[in-house]
């Protein structure tokens, strides 16, 4: 191979990015604008937030791009244990927040911060880093160990908050990781027997996770009740059709669609923009996400295969997990979508992430 | 080592697959909520996404037979209040309250605890004083126009054409029964709105209330105003329970005037007392019956004649009653008859004579003959909850009971079911379906349109020759005062008791005549009953006849129908009868030129109405007292 001086930065997935997270400013500020006016009195509430958030995003995704992932490596139990107490961290009064029933934020001077966002990534860091160190050990029963207990301790701190569609997020994430990392298929299906085990037990555990899982079996038994976010969604998506209401005409945003501009800013995509719209955003995923697994096929180095593979799950994963939802075919939990949803971390976390595999990429490129 | 690059290669490469299938399983999700179910659940969306504001359709007009509205609509405000947009709320329910007669503090209570968006005020508030609310611009008030009843002619017809319920939808009468023709299709604005209720500052989309149909019936406002008044005075006059009148067509069965006494006003009907309503917004000439009497035994007649049981030279004797089955039935003049012909018994509505035609006919001939003219069933008039009149079943009718039907007792029927049963006995024959609507009509088509029947009951001869009877009764007979004078005008008297609890009502009678014209070829037939007469007299003659020939009267003149013959009106001097034997009075009576109804079987005159003195015209009937 001849060694070019000049590394590259994978333009397609950054655009792609780009794209997403500009798509995201105006669905945020059209799905919101309503009730932010209702509810804060500024119509532009969200959009300033989330242009903010945007900004640091796009700063952090190019930033890490000229990072050097390898160092993370050598990070990776600081890295992990950081990301348990940010977690730990929102059960503590006065710093954590408590919204909806559940704690989900830390409350810093200027912002809050949603620490399971960062933890996914956290997770994904050290297991890449792990299985990179210890490759052959993956053959191994024992050798997944590692992987398994921070998947599990981080599963059991999102669930505690609670968080049941991170949780199956970071489950599912982990699992990949398992896959990826070369984990044998009789030791996965050891593990994955008693997590779907679990399944039944956590919904068991909360009843209002069991009246979810009803009212997703059919919404329509309770059209104002359990049912409703369903119903409303379905709505917003049949109010859609082919081609869309136009972008700003979405009558699911008057206070009928709640979480409009975040967990279910796909509906107001399917409604302003159709059936034509929620393909092309699917599209840009698909972009997204086969840039990171191009990149983990290309890479030069193990961890930075599994890392950019590993990111690729993640949004992969959350992705499916939210589209899912938003179209009836999994029952409801709250998840965002990556780079669109309002919320500045779960955009910088992402970003960064992005900028992560960016690097993996520039380096490949130097082999 | 387990772990090389191709295996991980492999696995990459095998969780792109799957993702790749997840993203494609999602765009079909996705496709089938948009697009394949989006139809059926953006109709269920619809409903969240506005607020419809209804727009009430106007309710179709009831016209007579030359297009004047009998029933039409004026414009009402309704009144509502957003309690949310009141800005001060004492002052506002003070304001409201005292231009609607409402009580302030209630409504103010109401404003103040109300959970709803939206509170209605008051309905129907006529258009000055919510015009007035409106100029004031009260913060949260707010109007809508509606459209309610008006009734340009107040009393009439009130029995006939019904009401309408506060929300303007028809609950008796035409209203009531046409109200599927009449109420419309309401319309509505569509506001659209947030999930809390709030209005968007977006265009509404409206969808226009389609007006009700329009009721053209067969009533003639003029000759309903003859009628009205003809009733009104015979209350008073004869300071009775109720007097009706029904004038029909004679050849259709149209209803040209119904009108009944006491009545009330359509413009304020006693909702709060739901008792008067019911007695006077009853139809009682539909929905209740009577004993008819001596008018029945035009159907006698008819169907005697019809039946070939009797002819013009049938004589009849009466001697003051009828000895059927061991029983006596007296005859109204006990002293009896004498021997007469079948044009004279008519004239002298002598029960003898009729109780021989019923018997001659038997039970079978009879009922056959009574139902053909409809007695005993409903008419089919298009007026709900139409009594179908009461008649002895068949089998049971003995020869008692036969001959008094003969002469119109031990049956009952509705005044409508007799003017019809009359009006086919003197048109020819055809039987007549009483009925109130021409047509049903919008401006883009024609919904009902009456069909009159043409089913012959009786002979065009049977027919003919009933006329001429009955106009003999008017100008020989005991129905002189239903005559006008120059005018061909046939008909019958009838008086008949009462029964209350099975038994005959002492001084109850309900005092008729039916009366039709012209005679030789008849446009019109009047029934009026006069309910509980109690003036000096209760004769069908003297009681009912004077209002029937008084509305020809005016008919005549009002359909310019012209006199066939002109005869001076001469006028005479009541004689002083009093003390004078019966036999010198009548002759006296005859002398003059004037006809007589006696109340008593004495001998010895003993007073007379009018009292002597008295100008009356010639040829009138006058009451003595013996």
């Amino acid at each position: 191979m001849v060694r070019t001086e000049r590394k590259k930065s994978d333009r397609v997935l950054l655009f792609s990015v780009f794209a997403l997270m500009a798509l995201g400013c105006v669905m945020v500020y059209s799905a919101s604008s309503y009730s932010a006016k209702v509810n804060y009195g500024n119509e532009y509430f969200y959009l300033f937030k989330q242009l903010a958030g945007a900004a640091l995003g796009a700063l952090c995704a190019i930033a890490f791009g000229f990072f050097d992932y390898r160092k993370l490596v050598r990070f990776r139990i600081v890295i992990l244990i950081a990301s348990f107490c940010l977690l730990a961290l929102v059960f503590v009064p006065g710093i954590g927040v408590e919204n909806y029933g559940a704690k989900r934020w830390i409350r810093f001077p200027f912002f809050t911060v949603q620490p399971s966002e960062t933890a996914k990534f956290g997770l994904v860091i050290y297991c890449a880093a792990y299985a990179a160190k210890k490759h052959e050990a993956l053959t191994t029963f024992k050798g997944l160990i590692p992987i398994l207990a921070a998947g599990t301790a981080t599963c059991a701190l999102v669930i505690a908050e609670p968080n049941m569609s991170i949780t199956v997020c970071v489950a599912l994430v982990t699992a990949c990781m398992l896959f990826i990392c070369g984990a044998k298929k009789k030791h996965l299906a050891l593990i994955a027997l008693p997590a779907v085990a679990a399944v039944p037990l956590l919904i068991v555990a909360e009843p209002y996770r069991f009246r979810r899982l009803m009212a997703f079996v059919d919404p329509w038994q309770s059209p104002l009740e359990e049912g409703y976010q369903l119903v409303q969604s379905f709505y917003a998506l049949a109010g859609g059709g082919f081609w869309g209401l136009g972008l700003f005409n979405s009558r699911q945003k008057y206070l009928f669609l709640p979480f409009s501009e975040s967990d279910f800013i796909f509906s107001v995509i399917g409604e302003e923009l159709g059936f034509f719209g929620c393909v092309c955003v699917i599209a840009a995923y698909s972009v997204v996400v086969w840039r990171c697994f191009r990149t983990a096929l290309k890479a030069s180095d193990r961890f930075g295969a599994y890392l950019s593979a590993g990111v690729g799950c993640v949004i992969a994963v959350q992705v499916i997990v939210n589209i899912a939802v938003v179209s009836g075919t999994i029952p409801p939990t709250g998840l965002p979508l990556p780079f669109v949803s309002a919320g500045t971390s779960s955009l910088i976390a992402f970003c960064s992430a992005i900028g992560l595999v960016n690097g993996v990429k520039r380096n490949s490129d130097l082999l | 080592m387990n772990n090389s690059i191709p295996k991980t290669r492999k696995r990459l490469l095998t969780v792109i697959a799957s993702i790749t299938f997840l993203f494609m399983f999602l765009c079909v999700r996705v496709f089938f909520v948009c697009v394949i179910d989006g139809k059926t659940l953006v109709l269920r969306a619809k409903d969240q996404w506005s607020r419809d504001l209804p727009l009430k359709a106007p309710r179709g007009e009831i016209l007579d037979r030359y297009g004047r509205p009998i029933v039409e609509n004026k414009s009402v405000f309704t009144v509502y209040v957003k309690p949310r947009s009141v800005t001060d709320v004492g002052v506002t329910s003070e304001i409201l309250a005292s231009a609607l007669s409402l009580d302030a503090q209630k409504l103010a209570h109401k404003i103040k605890n109300s959970s709803v968006g939206e509170i209605t005020v008051k309905k129907n508030v006529d258009f000055a004083t919510g015009e007035k609310l409106r100029r004031l611009g009260l913060d949260g008030v707010y109007f809508s126009t509606d459209s309610t009843r008006d009734y340009p002619y107040g009393e009439y017809l009130a029995q006939v054409v019904g009401y309408v319920n506060v929300d303007n939808v028809g609950q008796n009468g035409l209203e009531g029964y046409y109200d599927r023709y009449l109420r419309g299709v309401d319309g509505k604005t569509l506001i659209p709105s947030d999930n809390s209720g709030k209005d968007l500052e977006e265009v509404a989309s409206y969808v226009k209330p389609l007006r009700g149909a329009t009721l053209a019936t067969t009533i003639d406002l003029n000759i309903q105003s003859f009628a009205e008044d003809a009733v009104k005075r015979a209350l008073v006059d004869h300071n009775a329970k109720r007097a009706n009148m029904i004038v029909m067509d004679v050849k259709t069965g149209g209803v040209t005037a119904m009108a009944s006494a006491p009545t009330y006003d359509l413009n304020s009907i006693p909702r709060n007392d739901l008792e008067m309503l019911n007695a006077y917004s009853k139809n009682t000439m539909i929905v209740d019956v009577y004993e008819p009497g001596s008018t029945f035994k035009i159907f006698t007649t008819a169907l005697a004649l019809e039946n070939g049981v009797a002819d013009d030279d049938s004589t009849f004797f009466c001697a003051g009653s009828r000895i059927v089955d061991g029983q006596r039935i007296k005859c109204w003049r006990t002293k009896g008859h004498g021997s007469q012909h079948l044009k004279e018994g008519v004239c002298n509505s002598c029960n003898c004579v009729f109780m021989d035609l019923a018997l001659k006919m038997g039970t079978k001939k009879f009922y056959e003959g009574l139902r053909g003219f409809g007695l005993g069933e409903k008419t089919g008039v298009d007026f709900y909850s139409e009594s179908s009149g009461i008649m002895m079943k068949e089998s049971g009718v003995k020869p008692v009971d036969l001959a008094r039907i003969g002469f119109g007792q031990a049956v009952a029927v509705t005044p409508l079911q007799l003017i019809s049963g009359v009006c086919s006995v003197v048109n020819g024959g055809i039987k007549v379906t009483p009925h109130f609507a021409e047509s049903v009509y919008d401006d883009n088509s024609e919904y009902y349109r009456f069909l009159p029947e043409t089913k012959r009951v009786i002979s065009r001869s049977t027919s003919d020759r009933m006329r001429e009877l009955l106009e003999a009764v008017v100008n020989e007979g005991g129905g002189r005062k239903g005559g006008v004078k120059g005018y061909r005008i046939g008909g019958k008297t009838g008086t008949a008791q009462k029964y209350a609890s099975g038994a005959i009502a002492n001084g109850k009678y309900v005092s008729s005549f039916v009366g039709f014209a012209p005679a030789d070829n008849p446009e019109y037939a009047i029934l009026f009953t006069v309910d509980e007469p109690n003036s000096y007299a209760y004769y069908g003659s003297i009681v009912a006849a004077p209002y029937v020939a008084d509305t020809f009267e005016k008919i005549f003149y009002y359909e310019g129908i012209k006199p066939v013959t002109h005869e001076p009106k001469e006028y005479v001097d009541m004689p002083a009868l009093t003390g004078l034997r019966f036999a010198q009075a009548s002759a006296i009576l005859k002398e003059k030129g004037l006809y007589y109804e006696v109340e008593g079987e004495g001998e010895i005159i003993k007073s007379s109405l009018p009292l002597p003195g008295e100008k009356i015209e010639k040829g009138d009937v006058v009451l003595i007292r013996t």
